[in-house]
């Protein structure tokens, strides 16, 4: 490979070492990225030996898959805007409601839920509450066969998952905006409407924009939800892909419709890498103010922001009493009899699913804590050739629906020359490629925090660059190291959409259990499993905000970014 | 001149105060009882250490914070309890709070705007405040496309173009270069005496207070300790805080001795130090603080009236040279202007200091 560099001192291609991580590199992400999704096209496209494209007509044709695919597009479209508006509501409640320490971390406890949760959660909760025997449409106002299926539950429910991100995403933007920017304007004689709709709006449109586009590919590639709560007439493009693979055997269909998913998440990546990119206007003006207003709402405004913040993380936190509830009685809606059996059955009949579950999750951690953060370092530090594309060939996965994800892994190892379907490894991989980018993002805005001098300073007394990297470079950015095992342990524990495909008899996950138990009807060990699966990852968030908290010198390092990604 | 002031207005300070609960110190008063009257036209200095409550004051004055005790008035008005939005007046922040997503014309014209002036006027009036604070022709620019100067500038033009009754600075200089800091201060002087607007300034930077203030109150611990004109300040300090904060200083303890004839004998430093006047009072036998400015102070080879003194060190600074003396075991700091190399002492040399009558500030201890 040739690499070349600015600096002479820095010279990657010099470096025997350097230069052998960067082939490995590429070696792995041919492997794992470039090949399934070749895979993929070829399957879709290829047929005898000649490139056509009649496959995909023939699905466009379809009036199902048409629907499917507008159904989609529609759902994640009321997703975007539903949830980014409740996340705004939330983050601007958060910074400038002038909350106590603990309301905030009620709030921020009743958003965190969500976030950890295995993916069909909030639906479970939906059914029991609005199903035909549900809590509240049955038992509290006496309405039989009540249809919860459909548009509404489905789009509730993922605005319900997913704010947390865009509260997420805006709470640091927010943040940011200097109070002294809004009293300057106050103090120019302009109403608190006013400054809000000229200052605090106009100047949280870049996160605004980012949460909708993030909150618009999650909903575009949720496949649990949909599946639970979607219903018949209502088909989405990625439980359609999962159903035509595994109710037909039909893999090429199956993989033309989750290329036709691809095209609105290409869509959406390109939007927030390229049109996003440096759109923020906070870091303009020098020096932070370092007063918090206290002018832009009235003690009535605040009430009414935190009523509203108050009255939907009681809903979020009701939902998952309604979950813990269920997991502790005989059968939901018929007899609440208190019991452990539906524990019993998921450490019992269960318990290889949460050991494997385990196991993968304890091996892809820390393989996708290194990856990351050695792919960051070398993005964010490293002059050489191919380094912009090693990114963007990095990030693929991560911006890629889960269903696509699965089924080209499902298309490319399933035969020689690289079998790895049923091994444990094909969904290690699967995972760490997918989810490690987070770490990877983590580590570079680090870097970009840390001033290259440190380094230089290293070198200039003589330690070689992997002495520097280990003793200089290495402890900086811990945080971010961390960051990147927890959303790989995180989304082991919860991630289904792309694994749904790669499962076999001998590895199996907590999440495909959960989802085999919903269609047998069996809620209770459902319920029971994803209490585990919350309890489980709140410990181990928990464990890793412990070590973060060690290395709080260094900003980029909260908890929150862990779930930001 | 298109951007005149209104009739300049006083503002005064009656007793105001501002406290809070803190969780583990109890209550802590940031301002207690602090009365100001700035005259029409007047620009005051609050100046202070950090945490003085200089900034806090100013605050409420601007309405961005309510004082728990006492009144503000504005012109006739008591604007106590009033928003910032319905006091009308132009404020310069620290980090000067430039709307990052408006062009310059869009932040200076805000205020207008907000007051829903006509489109053309404010178009003119821009123009001709842009044009008064050296920014002609920079309307379309972005913020991120100016210099600290530039942004400085636009927050200038944005706090006066839509003449507000009083203008506040908060450290607006603060954050420029040292340079750039004395070129903006004169120009800010300039502007204020030009508009004859009422304006209070604060900074921690009492040579930019001396610089640009008609007076100076002098903040430590939430109160005022002295409201004065920098020469007052400078050559009658109140008390030791404000000697010590303003300028440098030698401060020793004194007894008074003797008040004839309008002269007033202190014994200080082992010898006799006459000064020309006395805090109230004082009277023969009490003790005082004795202070007097190091360039007040002459130092000279031979001498009837001087005191001796031995040379510890010498700092050639170019136009000044410092001196440590020690008298007795007391250190005397000594500053001689225009002096040359064939005059001046050295380390160890013996030496009589001089102190001048008109010098020497007594104060109460």
């Amino acid at each position: 490979m040739s690499v070349t560099s600015q600096s002479p001192s820095n010279a990657a291609y010099r470096d025997p070492f350097f230069a052998g991580i960067i082939l490995l590199l590429w070696v792995l992400l041919a492997l794992f990225v470039l090949y399934p999704l070749a895979c993929l096209f070829g399957r879709a496209f290829v047929d005898g030996g000649t490139i056509s494209l009649q496959p995909l007509l023939d699905v466009l044709n379809n009036p199902h898959h048409r629907r499917a695919f507008g159904n989609s597009l529609i759902l994640a479209l009321a997703v975007g805007v539903g949830g980014t508006l409740l996340g705004f509501l939330f983050a601007f409640t958060a910074v400038r409601g002038g909350l106590s320490r603990r309301v905030i971390g009620f709030i921020d406890t009743a958003t965190l839920l969500p976030l950890i949760s295995p993916p069909f959660t909030i639906s479970v909760a939906i059914l029991f509450s609005f199903g035909a025997r549900g809590l509240i449409t049955y038992d509290l106002l006496g309405i039989k066969g009540f249809a919860i299926y459909g548009f509404m539950s489905t789009a509730a429910a993922e605005m319900i998952t997913y704010f947390p991100i865009a509260y997420l995403t805006l709470r640091p933007i927010l943040a940011s905006i200097d109070p002294n920017i809004e009293n300057a304007a106050f103090s120019m004689g302009a109403s608190r409407a006013r400054v809000f709709r000229t200052m605090t709006l106009p100047l949280s449109m870049p996160g605004i924009a980012n949460a909708f586009l993030l909150l618009f590919a999650c909903s575009l590639a949720d496949f649990a939800t949909p599946l639970i709560l979607a219903g018949n007439d209502f088909p989405v493009l990625p439980t359609e892909a999962f159903l035509q693979i595994t109710g037909q055997f039909d893999l090429r269909g199956g993989a033309l419709l989750s290329i036709l998913l691809l095209v609105p998440a290409a869509v959406v990546f390109f939007l927030q890498r390229y049109w996003l990119q440096g759109r923020s206007f906070v870091t303009v003006t020098g020096k932070a103010g370092s007063r918090s207003s206290v002018e832009i709402l009235t003690p009535a405004m605040r009430f009414t922001l935190f009523a509203l913040c108050g009255a939907v993380s009681i809903v979020v936190i009701y939902f998952y009493a309604l979950l813990l509830f269920s997991s502790l009685v005989v059968a939901f809606g018929a007899n609440h009899t208190f019991t452990f059996k539906h524990y019993h059955v998921i450490f019992t009949e269960g318990l290889p699913a949460i050991r494997d579950t385990l196991i993968i999750a304890a091996i892809g951690m820390p393989l996708g804590g290194i990856y990351g953060v050695v792919v960051g370092y070398l993005v964010a530090r490293k002059q050489f050739w191919g380094r912009q594309s090693l990114e963007l060939a990095s990030m693929i996965n991560y911006a890629l629906p889960g269903t696509i994800v699965g089924i080209a892994y499902l298309l490319a190892f399933n035969d020689k020359p690289m079998e790895l379907t049923g091994t444990a490894a094909i969904i290690i991989a699967c995972y760490i490629f997918r989810y490690s980018p987070t770490g990877i993002r983590a580590t570079i805005a680090l870097l970009h925090q840390v001033d290259k001098s440190l380094e230089e300073a290293s070198e200039s007394l003589g330690a070689k660059s992997f002495t520097t990297f280990r003793r200089i470079t290495l402890p900086l950015i811990m945080p971010a190291f961390f960051t990147g095992l927890g959303v790989v342990f995180i989304r082991s524990m919860t991630a289904i959409s792309a694994t749904i495909f790669l499962i076999s008899i001998n590895w199996t996950l907590v999440t495909v259990r959960i989802l085999e138990n919903m269609t047998e009807l069996s809620l209770g060990p459902a319920a029971a499993f994803s209490v585990l699966v919350v309890v489980i990852v709140y410990v181990v968030l928990f464990l890793i905000g412990q070590m973060l908290a060690r290395f709080r010198a260094l900003e980029g390092g909260r908890v929150e970014s862990i779930l930001g990604g | 001149m298109a951007v005149t002031a209104a009739q300049p207005v006083p503002i005064r300070l009656t007793g105001i105060g501002k406290s809070f609960e803190h969780g583990v110190k109890g209550r802590i008063h940031a301002v207690r009882d602090v009365n100001v009257a700035v005259v029409p036209g007047e620009l005051l200095t609050l100046l202070g250490p950090s945490g003085c409550g200089k900034t806090t004051t100013l605050r409420m004055i601007a309405g961005f914070e309510q004082p728990t005790e006492g009144e503000i008035h504005i012109g006739e008005k008591n604007v106590t309890g009033l928003r910032a939005n319905e006091r009308n007046i132009g404020f310069v922040f620290q980090n000067y709070a430039i709307f990052p997503h408006l062009s310059v014309f869009e932040n200076v014209g805000y205020g207008l705007r907000v007051q829903q002036k006509p489109e053309d006027e404010i178009k003119r009036a821009v123009a001709d405040v842009l044009d008064l604070v050296g920014l002609a022709g920079y309307a379309q620019q972005h913020p991120h496309q100016l210099s600290g100067g530039e942004q400085q500038r636009v927050a200038l033009a944005r706090a006066i173009v839509f003449r507000p009754r009083i203008l506040l600075f908060d450290e607006p200089l603060s954050n420029l270069d040292a340079k750039l800091r004395v070129q903006m201060r004169g120009e800010i002087l300039q502007l204020q005496k030009r508009l004859g607007i009422t304006t209070v300034y604060v900074t921690h930077d009492q040579e930019e207070a001396m610089a640009i203030s008609d007076r100076i109150a002098v903040m430590d611990r939430g109160s005022i300790v002295q409201i004065a004109s920098a020469e007052d300040l400078y050559d009658r300090p109140s008390n030791e805080f404000v000697a010590r904060f303003i300028g440098r200083t030698n401060l020793f303890d004194g007894k008074m001795r003797d008040t004839t004839n309008g002269r007033i004998v202190v014994e200080a430093l082992g010898q006799t130090i006459v000064a020309n006047s006395a805090p109230d009072g004082i009277l023969p036998g009490d003790t005082v603080r004795v202070m007097i400015r190091p360039e007040r102070i002459a130092l000279t080879v031979q001498s009837t009236t001087g005191v001796g003194a031995k040379v510890l060190s010498r700092t050639f600074l170019g136009e000044k040279t410092e001196y440590h003396v020690s008298v007795g075991d007391q250190l005397v700091q000594a500053t001689l202007y225009g002096q040359g190399k064939q005059s001046a002492f050295a380390a160890g040399d013996s030496v009589q200091i001089i102190f001048p009558a008109d010098g020497v500030h007594l104060m109460k201890p």
